[in-house]
């Protein structure tokens, strides 16, 4: 027997070092000037002419729309972009993260377009700077092509044309000022082609002032109030939007991916919702199983911005009543004013076990990703 | 419905078919028996996913909070931790005997 083997195996640190490490949603800085050679004309020509402008971030009219009301923090931390595949391999490198799911900066907000023919273009041109510029400059970077919910037929086909892409791993489904919520059957051709192609869905929402909901933000003093609500009220509605008419019922591969709206609202949720099924099942008969059950077996819950209790060990009950670690991606929303370091995953009382899965086990196995070179 | 001692039992008849289940939702304890006997609705990929109404005459819901069971099974609809049990009934000359 060496030395080695005396020591207890749980008594050994577990480090990033010794598994995959997959972070389930980090920012690519995607501005007009950057999209504007990969978009068809005439659109070209309007992202040419917001080229160069300096805008703050979310906040480009006719590209990011979006209603900013504050004024900007007095004394705060500064706005991080990344703005190429090289900055972003060497800073997920730095945060000793192996993959990134990459999405986008200003097309968070890209359900708040109106005009179809425009969208519909730029979602194209996302998709093409996202494999040209990111996926296919470095390793580990790997993406969710974005699905117009303004032009459903179309996002179908660019579901089809991206579903044997080996970098793409999944459909950004915008979320936030998306009207109708993603469960309305105009969305059908998108959840169909998503359901066929066997690449999950993914919700990300953004705080977001606009009529759709969560509307009213506007009424909020400060952006204390309307980050709070903003991305855990937009899960929560279309969460409900989904289930309410049947989509997973209706589509019975589709997988779904919510992110960076942390994790504690999901088991009341699911209670609230299993509670109502009870009332008003007749309302819903194409639910073939409680909604928790759905969601137990087909939705996954991204960390970021996870909870901070002052007792960890609430957390990790949350984790449990979710579903347990299994429906849990860690994710760092890097590099964002509010992201998450992988050690706030590690320093959790849980099994090393559990760790494991919830930092890149899930995430390789739901995105169809091979293990990293050394890890596993 | 009756009464055998302690216990209200209701006695539905299915299509010239007995069945026997307490008069307690096992959800809030409400007075399930007292409920509307009728059918439900039914969505899926055999209706072409559009609404039909099924099984008239199986399903009683609860008056409290509406939850369906299905009377030849005691088991509710919606939930299986919401069931009750169903007694035995025996019809022999033109008298209906549960056994409790």
């Amino acid at each position: 027997m060496t030395a080695t083997e005396t020591i207890p195996t749980e008594r050994i640190a577990l480090t990033l070092a010794d598994m995959a490490v997959v972070d389930a949603d980090v920012h690519v800085n995607d501005t007009p000037g950057a999209l504007a050679p990969y978009c068809d004309l005439p659109w070209r020509l309007s992202l040419q002419a917001l080229d160069g402008a300096s805008y703050p971030y979310l906040q480009v009219p006719g590209f990011a729309p979006n209603l900013r009301l504050d004024p900007p923090i007095p004394g705060s931390h500064p706005y991080r972009s990344v703005d190429t595949a090289a900055e972003m391999r060497a800073e997920l490198s730095e945060l000793e993260i192996d993959v990134g799911i990459l999405f986008p900066d200003h097309m968070l907000t890209f359900a708040a377009l109106p005009n179809i023919d425009y969208a519909t273009a730029l979602a194209q041109a996302y998709n093409r700077w996202l494999m040209e510029e990111w996926l296919l400059k470095q390793p580990g970077l790997y993406g969710v092509m974005l699905a117009s919910p303004q032009n459903p037929e179309a996002a179908a086909r660019e579901i089809e044309r991206y579903a044997k892409v080996e970098k793409i791993v999944g459909i950004y489904l915008p979320t936030a000022g998306v009207n109708p919520l993603w469960g309305h059957r105009l969305y059908d051709p998108i959840m169909a082609a998503a359901d066929a192609s066997g690449l999950p869905v993914c919700l990300h929402s953004v705080t977001l002032v606009s009529p759709a909901f969560p509307c009213q933000l506007d009424q909020f003093e400060n952006h204390f109030g309307r980050q709070v609500l903003s991305h855990s009220f937009a899960m929560m509605a279309n969460l409900t939007s989904l289930i309410h008419s049947g989509v997973p019922a209706r589509f019975p591969n589709l997988r779904v991916v919510f992110t960076e709206a942390g994790i504690a609202w999901v088991p009341y949720m699911m209670w609230r919702m299993d509670k109502y099924f009870n009332e008003y099942r007749r309302m819903v008969p194409f639910l073939e199983k409680r909604p928790s059950e759905y969601i137990k077996e087909r939705m996954w819950f991204a960390t970021q911005p996870i909870e901070e209790p002052d007792n960890p060990k609430d957390l990790v009950a949350t984790i449990d009543l979710l579903g347990g670690p299994e429906r849990v991606l860690f994710a760092s929303d890097w590099p964002h004013h509010d992201f998450d370091h992988p050690r706030t995953i590690m320093k959790l009382p849980m099994p090393a076990a559990a760790k494991r899965q919830i930092m890149g086990e899930n995430a390789l196995a739901l995105f169809g990703i091979s293990a990293p070179v050394g890890k596993l | 419905m009756v009464r055998l001692g302690r216990i209200e039992v209701g006695v539905f008849n299915v299509d010239g078919e007995f069945y026997a289940l307490p008069n307690i939702c096992p959800h809030q304890f409400g007075p399930l028996c007292a409920g509307t006997v009728n059918g439900t609705t039914a969505c899926s990929a055999a209706t072409d996913w559009r609404f039909a109404w099924v099984r008239e005459g199986e399903i009683v819901t609860c008056p409290w909070h509406g939850i369906e069971f299905d009377i030849t099974t005691g088991k509710s609809l919606s939930s299986p931790r919401l069931r009750v049990r169903t007694y035995p009934v025996a019809v022999a000359d033109g008298q209906v005997t549960v056994t409790i």
